[in-house]
């Protein structure tokens, strides 16, 4: 790849963002900064229960409110087809209750008034009598005969969603039977939730005269939305419009559709008038797509020396009481079944249950790229209990059982093809940066002194950028994505993609692909998302998809623009195209290279002077069919103290090394990596959405559901290899989840090795301090 | 939200006498804070109403009280609640059990049992405050039964006819209750980790 | 339905009044009635700090005070910060040190700061993120934050804006 100059900050530069400006002066434009003439206010009336059959609503004492001018409940959706819509996977979820609530929190009437507060008032006079039903929470008992039957609206009467599995059972069982050395770990990931800081929303906005529906959402897939809205809602495609704007956050909870969106377009096509509804963050970590909520087992066998010979997984997946997870379809795990890990051997078996639930539906979101946190996590305790068995310092073990990387592209047990890797390395810079052996030293001394400190290590690796055309589609759309290039007369470009940034900084990270095969400078570039009247088709920004599927678009499309500027050199030249040779910026003469063309000047021409029989303009699209996902890996490294008063942990070092392949931006990388860690650091120490035997959420606000702040998140250090995508126009990878997918084993190994000695093998997350304490006084460390 | 509290409290006063107000649920409803009951359906059963203020949050809860077991003899009784919010934001229901004893002093001994389960709005913010909101109210009870004892000393044989309206508690004070309760036990706890440094 | 009251605030150096409900939070009277819209809402439990102003000269969460708490006061909100288009040294750090993601804290944060560095020159690294523990952010993990911070003291210090 040619280096370009700091001026046109293609790819490897630092260059500052240029979607700052507005943020840093108060002038985004979020969802509720959206303020139309005639604008109204949407309101959800929503259960208390768990689990009740819904015996009466009534709306009259709200209707009579002045400034109330509707009332909807899933009565009045009925009557459209409109009171269950489709899940993301094969489920169907209820728009407004009709007949019972399902989970508490669920939508039961959508109230629409001229102000917000009105529809406060109104919400709290909607007359709801419920008659409560045995709850079911706990997903192990879910098949139960004596559990109740959650979903009645479905054929098959049971809370079973769907079986899957992957991989040879038959020589993974006989791997097992003559295995050396067994090592097993049931380890839970708690259901957390994505909580950005910015909630759901949308302005609806139909305009009669026009017939245009115009949808601001909140929304990471705009494209995917609008498609579904005209599929499910009968609206002509033509005549919608979703403009997702400034995005406060995503990590996955503003894919799904939630009710409150089809609502406000009911209302809005209902008044004719601008709806707008934002939930409050209770709304949001009670009702909105949740993560994880993964009940594990792994088991490794191994020969004496630690040589993994196999791994066997066994899963209940609890999905709520509606499976809105949002993955693609042939994946009723999503990527899972990367949970092999970095390491090299031939058999493995995975199988998965999902079950239904009275608590929140979804299941995915979160930053995972479809339940790669779970999977990196469960193999990477694994591999640590497994050490911890046979005796073998956690960081040997897995330089035993590495993939090395003359074996790419590695086909692993469970049928995945990784594109590239050096795992060895990326650990061996990890381990040199922290210094490892000197750290050992010192938990031993400290040991000795009953003291309690641990080294944690996560080796992960991930799977993203979905995803090949012929494996993967969601809701039936296939997953490719787009770029369309446009260059202007004096050289400017503008861009438009599929993806939609929610602060990844698509505006500069772009313009830097652009400005890496075009030479313009980035400076010179706007890049645009989200508005589907004028970006091409896209599947969205998750799963960190954007850079490995997207980016690639954008490469291809500068290339193909590429292409036609050499035509118009060489005619501006008068000479032939095998006579030019390109740098970024500019073609010229080979053997003369004073005699060239900038890209400005054949931008000029091609409005101007061009060749006789072109066509005019210099611009292209691309539709990027990725040929398979990416892998981007690293090796993560924890330090923890232990206070033996209090049982809190503090984080004292934490090392990263990523390896995404080729960077665009190193700063904008770095950025991910800290947000990433900082979530993963939550999750494993403070988060969880829990319910009570009645099914109350014990999670549902900001004073039980944690997020850190400055003064718990520690100071990351972050350091990087670089091992291409062979595969990726750029050789990138992505990295945006990377940090969350490989974070919590790292913090969760170091915990559970500082306190191995005591013969602790796994604790599950949020690692509190009560739950550390609680060890150490049931060891005898303290009393 | 499940939970467990058991009570004890003495009341100078005979054991016949204390059963006689114990075993009248319309007696032990107008000694609970914001209750009333408002109908008798048969011996067994009656319809009531329960108003609970935590903070400016007001919940009505609606709905019916149960004797599932008198007996005089060894002066025990079992009394369910159950109440569905009015305003369909949850449901609460409480089995107790109270039982009387006479110790040798002449007092009379109360000892009560509830099992309390909230669910709803009200049980999303946690046993900590349902906890405490139950402690004040049963203070408040076990305030009440005393002065209707002495009440009922004072006037024997008061028609149970007009039962003051309920008083529900003020919206201040339970919550404030509630908080310097959570912040007392913090406090002991924090003074038990100085004290043991010293 | 409570009679309106009539609001007088001084917002980013201009008199502005309405009148409004008692019970408007100040956080609607500011991003509605006043149309300032930098000031965010991102939590309904007064944690996240999204919402936070500066009122005479003290930072508050618009989202736990009623509009007419702030009658006859001096409010800065994000909006206030650029000076005749140049801006103050601390939105300037917050880009220079990328700061920034999504944006949605920014505005907070960027009050926040603004009073610590007023009562403290050259905060450290801890001041810093003692000073900021009220706001809450998903992205950026608050180490370039940090950093933003450290810019905006050292730049004022060698005689930046105040």
């Amino acid at each position: 790849m040619q280096q370009t100059s700091p001026e046109i900050g293609g790819m490897g530069h630092s260059i500052k963002r240029k979607e700052d400006s507005r943020f840093i002066q108060g002038r985004g434009n979020y969802v509720d900064d959206v303020r139309l003439p005639g604008m109204v206010y949407g309101q959800m009336v929503r259960s208390p229960f768990a689990h009740a059959r819904l015996k009466s609503i009534s709306t009259e004492k709200a209707k009579q409110l002045p400034g109330v001018l509707a009332v909807i409940t899933g009565e009045d959706l009925a009557k459209a087809n409109l009171a269950w819509m489709p899940t993301l996977f094969f489920d169907k979820q209820m728009v407004l209750a009709t007949g019972k609530v399902l989970f508490q929190s669920q939508e039961v009437a959508f109230v629409v008034a001229e102000d917000r507060y009105t529809a406060a008032d109104a919400a709290e006079l909607v007359e709801v009598e419920y008659e409560e039903l045995p709850v079911l929470v706990d997903p192990h008992k879910a098949t139960d005969p004596s559990s109740p039957i959650l979903r009645e609206d479905r054929e098959e009467k049971s809370n079973h969603i769907f079986h899957w599995e992957v991989g040879d059972k038959a020589a993974t069982d006989k791997a097992f039977q003559n295995a050396a050395v067994k090592a097993s770990v049931h380890a839970v990931f708690q259901r957390c939730h994505p909580a950005p800081l910015e909630t759901c929303g949308c302005v609806a906005d139909f305009n009669s005269a026009t017939g245009k529906l115009t949808i601001y959402m909140t929304s990471q897939a705009p494209h995917a939305h609008r498609t579904l809205f005209a599929l499910v809602g009968g609206i002509p495609e033509q005549n919608i419009r979703v403009v997702s704007p400034d995005i406060g956050g995503g990590f996955g909870n503003k894919v799904p559709i939630y009710p409150g969106y089809v609502c406000s377009v009911v209302a809005s096509l209902t008044l004719g008038r601008p709806v707008k509804w934002i939930e409050t963050r209770s709304e949001n970590l009670q009702s909105t797509g949740f993560a994880r909520d993964y009940h594990m087992t792994a088991e490794l066998a191994a020969d004496g020396n630690g040589k993994i010979q196999a791994m066997r997984v066994k899963t209940l997946a609890d999905h709520g009481a509606f499976n809105a997870a949002a993955q693609p379809t042939k994946f009723p795990a999503g990527l899972f079944s990367i949970c092999t890990g970095a390491y090299d051997y031939p058999n493995a078996f995975c199988e998965v249950d999902g079950v239904y639930t009275n608590k929140a539906p979804g299941g995915i979101a979160y930053r995972c790229s479809f339940r790669v946190t779970e999977a990196a996590y469960l193999i990477e305790r694994a591999v640590d209990v497994l050490a911890q068995q046979l005796k073998i310092d956690p960081v040997e073990l897995r330089r035993k059982n590495f993939i090395r990387p003359e074996k790419f592209p590695y086909p692993s047990p469970l049928g995945w093809s990784f594109d590239s890797g050096n795992y060895e390395a990326a650990m061996n810079l990890a381990l040199e940066k922290i210094n490892y052996q000197e750290l050992r030293k010192e938990q031993a001394e400290k040991r000795a002194k009953g003291e309690f400190m641990g080294i944690g290590i996560s080796s992960f690796v991930e799977i993203v950028g979905a995803g090949p055309a012929h494996t993967f589609d969601i809701a039936g759309i296939k997953m490719f994505d787009s770029a369309e290039i446009r260059v202007h007369p004096t050289g400017k470009a503008i861009c438009r993609m599929g993806t939609k940034s929610q602060g990844q900084g698509h505006e500069t990270t772009y313009a830097q692909i652009v400005a890496q095969e075009l030479g313009i400078p980035a400076a010179d570039v706007v890049v645009e998302e989200g508005d589907t009247d004028t970006a091409p088709y896209g599947l969205g920004t998750y799963a960190s998809r954007s850079t490995p599927v997207s980016g690639a678009a954008t490469a291809v499309a500068a290339r193909k623009i590429r292409e036609k500027a050499k035509k118009i050199a060489a005619h501006l030249l008068e000479c032939s195209e095998e006579d030019l040779e390109w740098e970024p910026g500019k073609f010229f003469v080979k053997g003369a290279p004073s005699k060239s063309k900038t890209i400005q000047d054949i931008a000029f021409a091609a409005y101007t002077n061009m060749p006789a029989g072109m066509e005019a303009g210099l611009e292209a699209v691309d539709y990027y069919d990725p040929p398979n996902l990416t892998f981007p890996f690293g090796t993560y490294i924890c330090i923890v103290d232990i206070d033996k008063g209090t049982g809190e942990v503090k984080v004292r070092r934490f090392i990263a090394v990523d390896d995404c392949g080729n960077v665009i931006n190193p700063m904008i990388v770095d950025g991910q990596i800290h947000g990433g860690l900082t979530e993963g650091l939550a999750i494993a120490f403070m988060q969880q959405i829990d319910y009570d035997e009645s099914g109350n959420v014990q999670g549902g606000s900001f004073m039980d559901y944690l997020l850190p702040t400055a003064v718990e998140t520690p100071h990351w250090e972050t350091d990087k290899t670089c091992t291409p995508s062979p595969h990726h126009p750029l050789g990138a990878k992505g990295v945006g989840e990377s940090p969350n997918v490989g974070s919590p084993a790292a913090f969760v190994n170091a915990v559970v090795d500082a306190l191995a000695h005591l013969g602790v093998q796994h604790i599950d997350m949020p690692i509190t301090p009560w739950k550390v304490w609680a060890i150490l006084k049931e060891k005898g460390v303290v009393s | 939200m499940a939970l467990r509290i058991e009570k004890t409290f003495q009341v100078s006063a005979p054991i016949e006498k204390v059963w006689s107000l114990l075993s009248d649920p319309t007696k032990v409803a107008s000694c609970v804070p914001g209750a009333q009951i408002t109908e008798k359906i048969d011996d067994k059963t009656y319809q009531g109403s329960i108003r609970v203020k935590v903070g400016p949050s007001v919940t009505d809860y609606k709905g019916e009280v149960q004797i599932l077991r008198l007996d005089p003899q060894n002066h025990e009784i079992e009394i369910q609640g159950k109440g569905q919010d009015v305003r369909g934001r949850g449901s609460a229901s409480m089995t107790m059990t109270g039982k009387l004893a006479a110790p040798d002093n002449g007092m009379t001994r109360v000892t009560s049992t509830s099992e309390v389960n909230v669910v709803g709005i009200l049980a999303q913010m946690g046993a900590r405050v349902i906890t405490e909101v139950s402690n004040i109210m049963f203070e408040k009870f076990s305030q009440n039964f005393q002065a209707l004892l002495q009440q009922s000393a004072d006037q024997p044989a008061v028609a149970s006819a007009a039962v003051t309206p309920p008083e529900p508690i003020q919206p201040g004070s339970i919550a404030w209750q509630a908080i310097k309760g959570m912040f007392r036990s913090l406090l002991q706890a924090l003074k038990g980790l100085f004290s043991a440094k010293a | 339905m409570a009679k309106k009251q009539l609001v007088r605030v001084k917002v980013n150096g201009r008199d502005r009044e309405a009148e409004v409900e008692p019970r408007l939070l100040l956080v609607h009277f500011i991003r509605e009635v006043l149309g300032l819209t930098g000031t965010h809402v991102g939590c309904d439990t007064s944690h996240c700090g999204a919402c936070t102003v500066v009122l005479d000269g003290k930072t508050v969460k618009s989202c736990t005070m009623f509009a007419p708490q702030a009658d006859g006061r001096e409010l800065l909100t994000v909006e206030g910060l650029i000076k005749d288009g140049q801006l103050h040294p601390l939105q300037e750090g917050f880009k220079e040190e990328h700061g920034l993601q999504c944006g949605f804290c920014t505005p907070g944060m960027l009050m926040s700061s603004y009073v610590l560095l007023q009562k403290n020159k050259m905060p450290s690294e801890e001041d810093i993120r003692w000073g900021i523990s009220g706001n809450l952010c998903r992205c950026t993990g608050y180490q370039n934050i940090v950093k933003a911070v450290q810019y905006a003291a050292s730049k004022m210090e060698q005689g930046g804006a105040k």
